[in-house]
This record gives structure tokens, sequence and C-alpha cells, in this order.
């Protein structure tokens, strides 16, 4: 399937072959799942998290694998932390490190949504949840285009070196503003670039994913 | 801009850095400059608020 995407901020991408981008972020993540020492063009694990500033305390206790797999672009939690009783939503989730961090923070009382689009980083976070021995969090499979979470639902969305990773930009972050509620928060980690990016390379799914 | 569009308001970039110098492999972040960013926004309370934060980037709604 080939689509034009548009987003109103700039020229659409004609003839990016969405299934191709979509398996090729897949296959990679899928190792940085399975394999998160096999070495990227990006960092990875606790080196990273030191990194991008996150405190050692808000990693106690959460799962090695977790936090072996995580390979943000920065950290959300550092403009402003959930609250407790906070529902959250995590798009781009991964192997899951953000959302149980998310989850620690918001106690009991609050509820975390993890929603990746990759089988394997989806199973790894679960087994995180079950391993952090956390029940406010949960994961579900699905396109930050289209957030399996109900209108209005969370208090703060967070997101990690995803969007840039999404063909619809302006899709995605339309379901952002959905799910939350009036006043709801967005804090995202992601990338911009300081050179412009030419519209035949926009095609080319290896610059997509390395 | 594609923020705002979205329905949010009170956009900010918080950081940013170089977050791929040093990587394991060679990628193709340096060549366009690409930095890792924290940016934060608020979703509109009201219609009125995100026309008020729309009409300050002097855009039109896509049609």
């Amino acid at each position: 399937m080939t689509m034009e995407t548009h987003s109103p901020t700039g020229p659409p991408v004609p003839n990016l072959d969405l299934d191709s981008l979509r398996q090729a972020i897949q296959t990679e993540y899928q190792v940085v799942a399975e394999n998160p020492d096999h070495g990227f063009h990006f960092h990875t694990g606790r080196p990273l998290t030191r990194m991008l500033g996150y405190d050692d305390a808000w990693l106690e206790g959460i799962s090695e694998a977790a936090i072996a797999s995580f390979a943000g672009t920065g950290n959300p939690f550092s403009m402003e932390q959930p609250e407790p009783g906070d529902r959250v939503v995590d798009v781009g989730c991964g192997a899951g490190m953000d959302s149980l961090v998310a989850a620690k923070m918001v106690g009991p009382e609050g509820r975390v949504v993890g929603v990746d689009m990759t089988p394997a980083m989806l199973a790894k976070a679960r087994k995180a949840a079950r391993d952090t021995g956390l029940r406010n969090v949960e994961y579900r499979e699905g396109f930050g285009e289209a957030l399996p979470v109900f209108d209005g639902w969370a208090d703060l969305v967070i997101s990690n070196g995803v969007l840039n990773l999404m063909p619809d930009k302006h899709a995605a972050l339309g379901e952002m503003a959905r799910v939350l509620k009036p006043g709801g928060r967005l804090q995202i980690a992601d990338i911009l670039v300081e050179k412009p990016v030419p519209a035949g390379a926009k095609r080319n799914i290896d610059l997509w994913t390395g | 801009m594609a923020v705002v569009m979205a329905g949010f308001v009170d956009f900010e970039i918080t950081w940013r850095a170089d977050v791929f110098g040093g990587a394991p492999q060679e990628s193709s972040a340096a060549s366009f400059g690409t930095m890792g960013i924290n940016f934060r926004a608020r979703k509109a309370t009201s219609e009125e608020e995100w026309q008020a934060a729309l009409a300050r980037l002097n855009c039109e709604l896509p049609s």
C-alpha cells in the first residue's frame, strides 16, 4: 500500500510505501527488543538513560530487560512528572520502560496504557510489568495514527523517539489530542533536523530507520 | 505549527542535544543535523483558546 501522507505544515510524501516502512521499523525494533546489545545507530539502555537525565531513583525496581531495550531520544519526565492518580498514555512504548516509570509515579490510583505496533516489544513490555510487579499498567497493540484509547481518557500523553517514525505526524498528533482531556498535557521526546530533508530522501525507507 | 494545528496550545521546546553521537553504528542523523528534543504542550480547553493559538500562528486551517 502506498499513500500520500500530508501534513498541513509541509509537503506530502508521495509514493511512500507505508507497509514497507512499518515492516522495516518493526524489524529494527524487534532486534532492539530481542538483542539490545546488538549495537545500533542510536544509543540504548542504562547508558542512554544517564545521557538523557533519567533519575536513577525512577528506575529502581524496574525490570532490567525493559531498561536494556530503552531507545528513546529524550526525557518526557524532565518537563513535569505525572501526578498520583493521573491517567497516562505512552505512545510507542517499546519495551515499556517509560510506561513503568510513569506507573510508579501515578501510583495505585493512576493508570498507564502503553501502545506499540511491534509484537516483540509488547511481549517484552508485558513481561517487564509482571516482573516489576506493577498492576496499574497495561500494553495494547496499535498504531500512533489510530490509538486504541477512548476519547478524553488521559491526563497526560508521553512518547519518546517515536513521532519521527510515523509518516502521518498530523494524524498522530490528532490522536494524541483526541485521547487527552481538555487541558491535558503532552510531553514528548523526539528529534528535529537542522537541515532540510529532500523530498526524495523522505521516500528512502533506510533513512527512516538508520 | 503541526502541534498547534492538532489542537494544542502553549507549545514549548524545553531541551535539545546531540543524542546520536558516539552510537555503535554510524547514522544518517549527523548529515541532517539531527538532535534529540523534549517538547510540551497542552490540549486546548476550549475552541476559543485553540482559535486564539491558531491566530497567533497566522495560518489557515486546511479545507
